[in-house]
């Protein structure tokens, strides 16, 4: 076999156990590549042959499964942190059509009036609530605040996917149940609920096999 | 030297590995073997997701490079890490010349 064989089944045995966002993988291995390359030149130049100093190097780096799996904390992080920003950016997106939709009459009533008319608003807050203390702990500000653990961070992700769905199809049956008109501002938000409830679903199944991976590990 | 002894001050050394200048991973790895001699030899795949920790925390910085080709990713002190390696600096002075005291002091017997 010839040294970039051996590098490149290598990686390829690494890629095949890394998860998480498909960008983050391909950096991790572009970067182990590069970090391979220094290895076997570093044993090139203490005498060795070339497939002995790739042997070696391959070695010092760690069986493709312990390297994929000390990667796997700091991409259960990145795959949470992706996922609570995108719920957090595309909520306005759904929550608009239900704002204009269910809005009190008169406009400026208060909390109360607004929380009677949109009854799930509490779920909506403690998912933005969750959501945006799962970012805060799993960024810079680590260096201020307790820093979240990878299964605690995804177990947030799941925990802001499920509130998120209970609030979509909480409003839909509360508009459903209403009798309100199915005019098109009713379809617009409808639609925009379902769809984040489909989205809702294939992250909680996401976050399931994410719990397996890094259960008990603290980064 | 066991693994798990370095555990709690691995962003440490890290830190400290690149006060000198910026690195590549694998320079920063090798700096941490031979700076150690030899003490610290951890597997080299599971030290790159230390570095990506730190950089998450805004401790470190990195740019990417194409060299001969390929890419390369360098890292680099922020002055936030630079501000982090002197605090951890100071509080592991204090604890190492506690515990040196204790662990070098003669046995004497107890006073009751």
């Amino acid at each position: 076999m010839t040294t970039e064989a051996q590098v490149s089944g290598y990686l390829t045995r690494v890629a095949a156990e890394l998860p998480g966002p498909r960008r983050h993988r391909a950096r991790i291995l572009a970067e182990l590549r590069d970090g391979l390359d220094h290895a076997v030149a570093a044993h090139t130049r203490t005498g060795l042959p070339s497939d002995q100093a790739v042997t070696a190097a391959l070695d010092e780096f760690g069986s493709p499964h312990t390297v994929a799996e000390a990667f796997a904390p700091e991409l259960a992080i990145a795959y949470a942190r992706r996922t609570v920003a995108v719920f957090i950016l595309t909520g306005p997106l759904v929550g608009i059509w239900w704002l204009l939709l269910l809005r009190p009459d008169p406009w400026r009533t208060g909390a109360l009036a607004l929380l009677l008319a949109i009854p799930v608003l509490p779920l909506i807050v403690a998912a933005a609530l969750t959501a945006a203390t799962t970012l805060a702990t799993t960024g810079r500000l680590i260096r201020w605040l307790p820093e979240t653990a990878p299964d605690r961070a995804i177990l947030a992700v799941g925990t802001v996917a499920a509130l998120v769905l209970l609030g979509d199809a909480g409003i839909i049956a509360v508009y459903a149940y209403s009798g309100g008109p199915l005019h098109p501002l009713a379809f617009l938000a409808i639609l925009a609920s379902l769809s984040r409830i489909v989205c809702g679903i294939v992250t909680i199944r996401h976050t399931i096999a994410w719990r397996a991976r890094v259960r008990g590990t603290n980064g | 030297m066991r693994p798990e002894l370095l555990k709690g001050h691995l962003d440490s050394v890290l830190l400290a590995v690149l006060e000198g200048g910026p690195r590549h991973g694998y320079a920063v790895i090798e700096a941490l073997r031979t700076g150690s001699d030899g003490a610290f030899d951890l597997p080299t795949g599971t030290v790159y997701p230390a570095l990506h920790r730190l950089e998450r925390a805004g401790l470190i910085g990195s740019k990417w490079q194409t060299v001969g080709g390929r890419q390369r990713r360098s890292y680099h002190l922020t002055p936030a890490g630079r501000a982090a390696l002197r605090e951890q600096r100071a509080v592991w002075e204090q604890f190492s010349a506690a515990v040196t005291a204790l662990l070098t002091r003669h046995t004497r017997p107890a006073t009751t």
